[in-house]
C-alpha cells in the first residue's frame, strides 16, 4: 500500500543527487573552514584541483603513475608466470601439495613491505627492488587461488577424462585449467590491488630510507612533496591518482575476465 | 563444547603433516646455507644457522618480543577503533536504504586509497609516533569491515525479519537478535580480512614514521648492515601475521560454530 507521497518520496531518494550530498556538503564545508581558520598550507579543494591541472598539464603526475604501473605490470608478470602453474601443479597433484604447502604457508604471512629492506639490499633501490616486491605480493593471492581452481574440478570430469585415456598433461590442459580460470580469475584481481598497493608503499618506503634518491614513481613523488617541498595539496592529489588508479586497474581487470571467460562473472 | 565438525584430524595424521611441515623447511634451509656458502658474504646472505644465533640472541635480551609487543598493541587498538566505527556504520548502511544512498558515494571514494598512499600526509598531520601506525592501521582495517558488514545485514534472511516483525518485536530486538546474530559469521570473515590488511600496513607505516615496533627495528637493523637481525625480525613479524590470523579463525570456530563448513 504505496500512498502517492510515498512514491514521490521514494523516486527522490532513489536519484543520483542524494548521493551527491553528502559530497558536496563536506567539500564546501572543508573549503569554508579551511579557508578561515586554516594556516596557508591548510590543503583547500579549490586548490587541490588547480594543483592537479599543473600537475597533469607538466606531465609530472602522468610520468610517475606511468613508472609506478610499469612496475606492477613487471612483478605481476612475474609472479603470475611462478605462481600460476606452481598453483595448478600444487592443486592437481596431492604429492605436490603436502611438500610444498609448508613453503607457501611460511612466508603467506610475511608482509611484502617488510622484505622491503632485503630487497634493497640485494637489488639496490631501483626498479628491480620496486618490482620484486610487487611480485612477492601478488604471488600468495595468485597461487593459492590457483589451487583453490584446480582443486574444484568436477571430480566426474576427472573421471571421465581418465575413462577415456587422456595423458596427464591433456587432463591438465583440457580439464583442469578451463575448470580454474574463474578461480585464477579472482586471484589476478586481487593481486593487481596488492601489487598496486605494495609498489606504493615501496617508493614510498625508498623514498624515506634511501635519502630520496630519485627512483621515481608516484610513492616516491609523494614522499618528496611531504620531505622536501611540503605541497599538501600535491599529496591529496597523488593519493587521489592512486585510487583513481586502483579502481581503474580493478574494472579493468574484470571487463576483461567478463570477456575472456563470460562463465566464471557473476 | 562438543568437539566442531571441522577438526576431525586424527593424531597421527598430525603429526604426519608436522613431519612434512619439517622435512620442507629443512630442505629450504638446506638449500639456503648452500647457496650461504657459495655466497660467502655474511651481510648479503647469512647462513641459516647464522639468522638463528641472531634470533635467539635478540630474543633472550628479549627486545625481539619488545618489539613484537609494541606492533600488536597497535593493532589491538586499531582493530578495535575500526570496529567501533565500522560496525555501526556498517549496520546502519544494511538496515537503511536511505542512509546507505547518502553516505556510500562518498566511502567509495575513499575506498579504493589505500591506508599506505595516506602515510605522507598522516606523517605531516601526526608527526613521527603512535598516532601514524594507529591511524593508518585503523583506516585499513576500517574498509574491509564495514564491506564485510553491509554485506553480512544484507544477506539476513528477510523471512526472519519479517516474522519477527509480525509477532509485533520492536525493531531493537530485531537488530539485536536476529541481525546481529544472523550477520556475525560474515562479519568475523571480513574482521580477519581488517586483521590481515592492517598486519601488512603497519609494517609499512612503522618502517617510514615511528620511533619503534617491528618495522623500525627491521629498517634499524638494515642501516646497521646487520643481516641476521633484519631476517629475524621479518620471520616475527610473519609469526604474528600468522598468529593473529590464527585467533580470528578461532573467534570464527568458537562464537559462529553453526556456520563452519565441514571439511
Amino acid at each position: 500500500m504505496t500512498t502517492v507521497l510515498d512514491a514521490r518520496a521514494e523516486r527522490w531518494w532513489s536519484t543520483a543527487g542524494v548521493g551527491l550530498l553528502l559530497p558536496v556538503a563536506l567539500l564546501i564545508a572543508w573549503q569554508a573552514l579551511g579557508a578561515s581558520v586554516g594556516t596557508p598550507r591548510t590543503p583547500l579543494p579549490v586548490n587541490i584541483v588547480k594543483a592537479a591541472a599543473v600537475m597533469i598539464a607538466s606531465g609530472d603526475l602522468p610520468a610517475a603513475l606511468l613508472q609506478s604501473l610499469g612496475r606492477v605490470f613487471g612483478g605481476f608478470l612475474l609472479a603470475a608466470i611462478l605462481a600460476i602453474p606452481l598453483g595448478l601443479l600444487m592443486g592437481y597433484s596431492r604429492a605436490a601439495e603436502r611438500n610444498l604447502d609448508p613453503l607457501v604457508e611460511t612466508f603467506r604471512p610475511i608482509a611484502a613491505i617488510a622484505i622491503l629492506p632485503l630487497a634493497i639490499l640485494w637489488l639496490g633501490t631501483g626498479t628491480s627492488a620496486a618490482v620484486a616486491i610487487v611480485a612477492y605480493a601478488a604471488f600468495f593471492p595468485l597461487i593459492v587461488n590457483a589451487v583453490a581452481g584446480a582443486k574444484h574440478v568436477n571430480p566426474t570430469l576427472l573421471r571421465a577424462a581418465a575413462t577415456m585415456g587422456l595423458d596427464r598433461m591433456t587432463t591438465i590442459r583440457t580439464v583442469v585449467i578451463p575448470a580454474a580460470l574463474p578461480s585464477i580469475g579472482v586471484g589476478l584481481r586481487i593481486a593487481m590491488g596488492v601489487g598496486w598497493t605494495a609498489i606504493v608503499a615501496a617508493e614510498l618506503a625508498v623514498g624515506a630510507k634511501a635519502g630520496g634518491g630519485g627512483s621515481g614513481g608516484i610513492g616516491q613523488m609523494m614522499f618528496v612533496f611531504y620531505a622536501y617541498s611540503i605541497e599538501l595539496n600535491r599529496i591529496i592529489v597523488c593519493m587521489l591518482a592512486v585510487g583513481l588508479v586502483a579502481l581503474l586497474l580493478d574494472r579493468l581487470l574484470r571487463a576483461m575476465m567478463k570477456k575472456l571467460m563470460p562463465w566464471a562473472v557473476q | 563444547m562438543s568437539p566442531h565438525v571441522g577438526g576431525t584430524r586424527t593424531l597421527p595424521g598430525r603429526s604426519w603433516g608436522a613431519l612434512v611441515y619439517l622435512r620442507t623447511m629443512l630442505v629450504f634451509a638446506a638449500v639456503w646455507a648452500l647457496v650461504a656458502q657459495w655466497t660467502d658474504n655474511p651481510i648479503l646472505l647469512p647462513s641459516p644457522l647464522t639468522v638463528l644465533d641472531a634470533a635467539t640472541d635478540l630474543a633472550r635480551d628479549l627486545e625481539l618480543f619488545e618489539q613484537a609487543g609494541i606492533s600488536l598493541g597497535r593493532m589491538v587498538v586499531s582493530i578495535s577503533i575500526a570496529c567501533l566505527l565500522a560496525v555501526p556504520l556498517g549496520l546502519a548502511m544494511g538496515l537503511s536504504r536511505r542512509f546507505d544512498r547518502i553516505v556510500d558515494p562518498t566511502l567509495e571514494v575513499l575506498r579504493p586509497i589505500s591506508g599506505i598512499a595516506w602515510i605522507p600526509l598522516a606523517l605531516f598531520i601526526f608527526g613521527i609516533g603512535n598516532a601514524l601506525p594507529v591511524f593508518i592501521m585503523t583506516y585499513a582495517a576500517f574498509f574491509p569491515i564495514l564491506v564485510g558488514t553491509v554485506a553480512a545485514v544484507r544477506s539476513v534472511d528477510r523471512r526472519l525479519v519479517d516474522v519477527a516483525r509480525t509477532m509485533g518485536i520492536p525493531q531493537r530486538t530485531i537488530v539485536t537478535r536476529i541481525v546481529i546474530p544472523a550477520a556475525l559469521p560474515s562479519l568475523l570473515v571480513a574482521l580477519r580480512l581488517g586483521v590481515a590488511l592492517s598486519w601488512t600496513a603497519v609494517v609499512a607505516a612503522e618502517l617510514i614514521g615511528a620511533p619503534s615496533g617491528l618495522g623500525y627495528a627491521v629498517e634499524w637493523y638494515r642501516e646497521l648492515l646487520a643481516t641476521p637481525q633484519v631476517m629475524s625480525f621479518i620471520a616475527m613479524i610473519g609469526v604474528i601475521g600468522y598468529l593473529c590470523d590464527a585467533t580470528v579463525r578461532w573467534l570464527n570456530r568458537r562464537f559462529t560454530p553453526w556456520a563452519q563448513s565441514p571439511r
